[in-house]
């Protein structure tokens, strides 16, 4: 247990983070402003992943790469809300219901991107660039690039949700949908617009996710989607700056518990820290609405 | 072992209640509500909109847990006695909001409220119908004399999720009372009812009272107020400010204040 | 019959018999009670290992290639039994743990989340249960007797045929008793429930038990028909398979629920096993999950309450006047 491998694992713990602040940022949004689990999430981030594919198979820089991803991410998702989970919503199904209609969802895209492409390993080309080597952390400069960009990402959520309109008609939304109508909020154009940016975060953390990782397939994002819900969860539900911060938590904890126990116990670690923080503070550490509310007096 | 409990007599109180208080996020919903209700008695609650009458229900019904204060219920303390331990020794509420069983017809939600039932024990599963179906017959000979008295007899087999928001109102009183309460909490039965009903249900609340049902009543209307309940608690800024009889309280300056100050 | 069909026939009549098992359980847990067990798969797996690893003798034998606990060789049907309690008793633990009042949606993600948990834990804990490779080579039960290999087929579907039977005693008297009621009405209205002195907690964790127990049950009839076991088996995803099967029969009818097992696992799966494989590997079984995803979306939006819905219950000595239908069909709880 070297001080240089506990350091070496915080190095791995952000990028992982960096990767899972993306992608959990983009879920707790859209369960904040639509009340859904949006369990197929997962393989959004992997079709999103395959369209940067795409791209970048034909020619295309990262960036271009990136670029396509989210692009894709951001419509898949919003089409997605408006025309299954909102009629699903609209139709009367109650919450169990939607988390099997998101389910079936994400079954059928990901079967569907298993048809299509087969169960074959696909990687981008792409150089990973030099190292780096910062505070007895070694990157990538592909790395560095993860984090930087989740990073800006994060910065630039932070902002449209406080700063802007949108993002203020967006925080209303989520907290009671018929009072931010009847203060005259189009719920529906801002719904449609908060999937289109949480959409956008999916499509990026998918293309970013497997970047950083050698080779994927078809079911790689579902892989990845129980840690972003853990991560989500543990935030708080709907609380963006919870599952930034739950996700740094979640993401250095995991690599450190890779580096000093084994590698596939670190996801047990993970969601073991999320079962018990669940049962003692069912909201998360920071949120709220995961109890059956009491009505005060 | 559950200390023994002697029922009060006609005349005394059959619950008593001190010093509940109760927060909500910062916010104190009930601050000092003290009273006690005497048996045998309909009392009402009243006071304007946010006095606590609503919180006090629902710490005395045990779906609320009092940050301070002691509820003494037919001689035992049942401050922190769990909701459904609560109905069990005959302390039963009714609702504001509609709270029927949606996909049970009418009768199973008058059955499934019945108390002590055997077919509701685990150990049903090794001796079968047998060892419940006497007791069954019986509990739907209560369920339909009910029925029938509040005039819902036709509707027996209907889902409750289908009935109107009157009938739902009234399977509510009799689904309490196949509960056989000692003491009835209603909370605001009235509100939402048309007229005519409400006059039916009066009746039916009065012929209840005169038999003996001890109610705490939470209601707005003033006139059903004094017709119905000898005795009066006035409720606001979450304390009671005041008990006695509507004319009473009508001459107290204090009252009249909090209706007006709102 | 020929005897490839003879062969077919009984196979699938054992899935049948298993699938029933598991939508009878999920139904006591969900369309009864109201749980929302997302875990389920990992119920029906406890039930398989514990039945394989009490059928199979010591791990050290068939060349010691397998690791795994126990290893005790017990005759039956002490491990279909032995599986039906274990499962309950995971079931008690969980059910403890995790059966908080939760919203339902973040119940079910607390329930998934448990289960992704077990799967890792068996996955990497090799000496448990041989972690991604499985059980395998589980000796049949009753394996000595004078039977030819057809003929033991339709033996273990006589088998299946009298578990279930067995256990439709206990479901049945759960469903049809006072204690049936009151566990639907707290699924309807909780808070109701417990205020008319239903101890809503206690009753619960009882039917989650059963419920478990059951699920147990159908993993150990599974297992010992195979004769082995794998992670594989038992992703999440697989508790979809049997919710559909319960959505599309009919949410808290015990008959409609069979239904769903015969349509939905056995006719489905059997449906497409019967279209040339075509394209890539794998493109038809993706197919198949692309189908079983329609179907779940497509009977969720028209008949939420399934091809059978929940019986209404009459007593005798009522009035004559036809009551209306429940009108409110899209309501799924």
């Amino acid at each position: 247990m070297t001080g240089s491998l506990f350091v070496q694992s915080i190095g791995f713990g952000l990028v992982t983070a960096s990767i899972l602040a993306l992608a959990s940022v983009g879920f707790t949004l859209q369960f904040g402003v639509s009340n859904i689990l949006n369990l197929a999430y997962g393989d959004l981030m992997t079709a999103s992943a395959f369209a940067g594919y795409a791209v970048n198979h034909a020619g295309g820089s990262i960036p271009e790469s990136l670029a396509a991803g989210a692009g894709f991410g951001a419509l898949a998702s919003m089409l997605l809300n408006r025309y299954v989970y909102r009629p699903f919503v609209r139709h009367g199904t109650k919450l169990f219901g939607m988390v099997v209609v998101t389910l079936a969802v994400g079954i059928i895209l990901q079967n569907i991107l298993l048809g299509a492409y087969g169960a074959t390993f696909f990687s981008y080309s792409f150089s990973t660039g030099r190292q780096v080597h910062i505070l007895g952390m070694v990157f990538d400069t592909s790395q560095l690039m993860i984090i930087g960009l989740s990073v800006v990402v994060m910065i630039l959520v932070q902002l449209l949700l406080t700063r802007t309109r949108l993002g203020k008609a967006m925080r209303a939304t989520a907290a009671n949908p018929s009072l931010a109508q009847a203060s005259g909020i189009a719920t529906d154009q801002v719904t449609d617009l908060a999937w289109l940016i949480s959409g956008a975060l999916c499509g990026l953390a998918g293309v970013v996710l497997v970047l950083n990782t050698s080779a994927f397939q078809s079911t790689t994002g579902n892989d990845f989607l129980v840690i972003i819900v853990a991560a989500a969860m543990l935030g708080g539900v709907g609380n963006p700056t919870g599952a930034m911060l739950a996700s740094i938590v979640l993401g250095v904890v995991t690599e450190m518990a890779a580096g000093f126990l084994t590698p596939s116990f670190k996801e047990v670690i993970a969601f073991g820290v999320l079962v018990v923080v669940l049962l003692f503070r069912p909201t998360g550490i920071f949120g709220q609405g995961a109890t059956v509310k009491e009505i005060p007096a | 072992m559950e200390q023994a409990r002697e029922s009060a007599a006609p005349g005394e109180a059959i619950l008593s209640v001190a010093g509940l208080r109760r927060e909500f996020g910062g916010v104190w919903a009930c601050t000092d509500a003290t009273f006690d209700l005497r048996r045998g008695a309909i009392t009402s609650l009243i006071g304007p909109n946010g006095a606590g009458k609503s919180t006090v229900v629902g710490i005395v019904g045990g779906a609320i847990a009092p940050s301070a204060g002691r509820i003494v219920f037919d001689g035992t303390d049942i401050t922190a006695m769990p909701p459904h331990r609560r109905a069990r020794a005959g302390l039963v509420r009714t609702y504001q909001l509609s709270s029927e069983f949606g996909r049970l017809t009418v009768l199973e939600n008058l059955l499934v409220a019945a108390p002590g039932q055997h077919g509701e024990r685990i150990r049903t599963l090794l001796y079968g119908k047998r060892y419940w179906r006497q007791q069954e017959v019986e509990l739907l000979g209560q369920a339909r004399i009910l029925l029938d008295r509040f005039a819902m007899k036709h509707k027996e087999d209907e889902y409750a999720g289908n009935l109107s928001g009157g009938q739902k109102r009234l399977l509510e009183i009799m689904r309490a009372l196949m509960c056989q309460p000692k003491l009835l909490l209603l909370d605001e039965p009235m509100a939402g009812v048309n007229p005519t009903l409400a006059q039916a249900i009066e009746g039916y609340l009065a012929d209840l009272a005169a038999e003996g049902l001890t109610m705490l009543l939470v209601e707005h209307e003033l006139g059903l107020v004094e017709r119905l309940s000898e005795s009066v608690i006035v409720m606001a800024h979450g304390e009671v400010i005041a008990t006695g009889s509507m004319p009473d309280l009508r001459r107290r300056p204090e009252v009249l204040n909090a209706y007006l100050a709102g | 019959m020929s005897s490839a069909f003879s062969f077919y026939l009984t196979t699938l009549l054992v899935y049948l018999g298993v699938d029933i098992l598991a939508v009878w359980s999920l139904n006591l847990q969900y369309g009864v009670a109201g749980i929302y067990n997302f875990a389920w798969i990992m119920f029906q797996a406890v039930g398989a290992y514990t039945a394989g690893v009490l059928t199979l003798g010591a791990d050290t034998g068939n060349g010691g290639f397998q690791q795994y606990i126990l290893g005790l060789r017990l005759p039956e049907p002490l491990p279909v039994l032995l599986a039906g309690v274990v499962a309950g008793a995971l079931a008690l633990v969980v059910g403890i743990v995790a059966l908080r009042r939760l919203r339902t949606d973040y119940q079910a993600m607390v329930m998934l989340v448990i289960s992704v948990i077990a799967l890792l834990v068996v996955e990497n804990v090799t000496g448990l249960f041989n972690g991604p490779a499985g059980l395998s080579l589980i000796p049949q039960p009753y394996g000595s007797l004078p039977l030819s290999t057809l003929g033991y087929q339709w033996f273990y579907v006589a088998l299946t045929a009298a578990t279930c039977l067995f256990v439709y005693l206990f479901v049945h008297r759960v469903t049809s008793s006072p204690l049936g009621r009151a566990l639907r009405a707290t699924r309807d209205n909780e808070d109701a429930a417990q205020a008319l002195g239903k101890d809503v907690v206690r009753l619960r964790l009882f039917i989650f038990v059963m419920g478990g127990a059951i699920a147990g049950i159908s993993g150990a009839v599974l297992i010992l028909f195979i004769g082995a076991w794998s992670p594989g088996s038992w992703a999440y995803v697989e508790t979809l398979v049997v919710l559909t099967a319960v959505i599309v029969g009919g949410t808290g009818n015990n008959f409609g629920v069979m239904l769903g097992a015969l349509l939905v696992p056995v006719a489905f799966n059997e449906a497409t096993r019967f279209i040339p494989p075509f394209g890539r590997p794998g493109l038809v079984d993706a197919l198949q999950w692309i189908v079983i995803g329609g179907l779940a979306l497509v009977f969720l939006w028209f008949w939420p309450r399934g091809i059978v819905p929940e019986r209404r219950r009459r007593f005798p000595g009522g009035p004559l006047v036809a009551p209306a239908e429940m009108t409110d069909p899209s309501e799924v709880t």
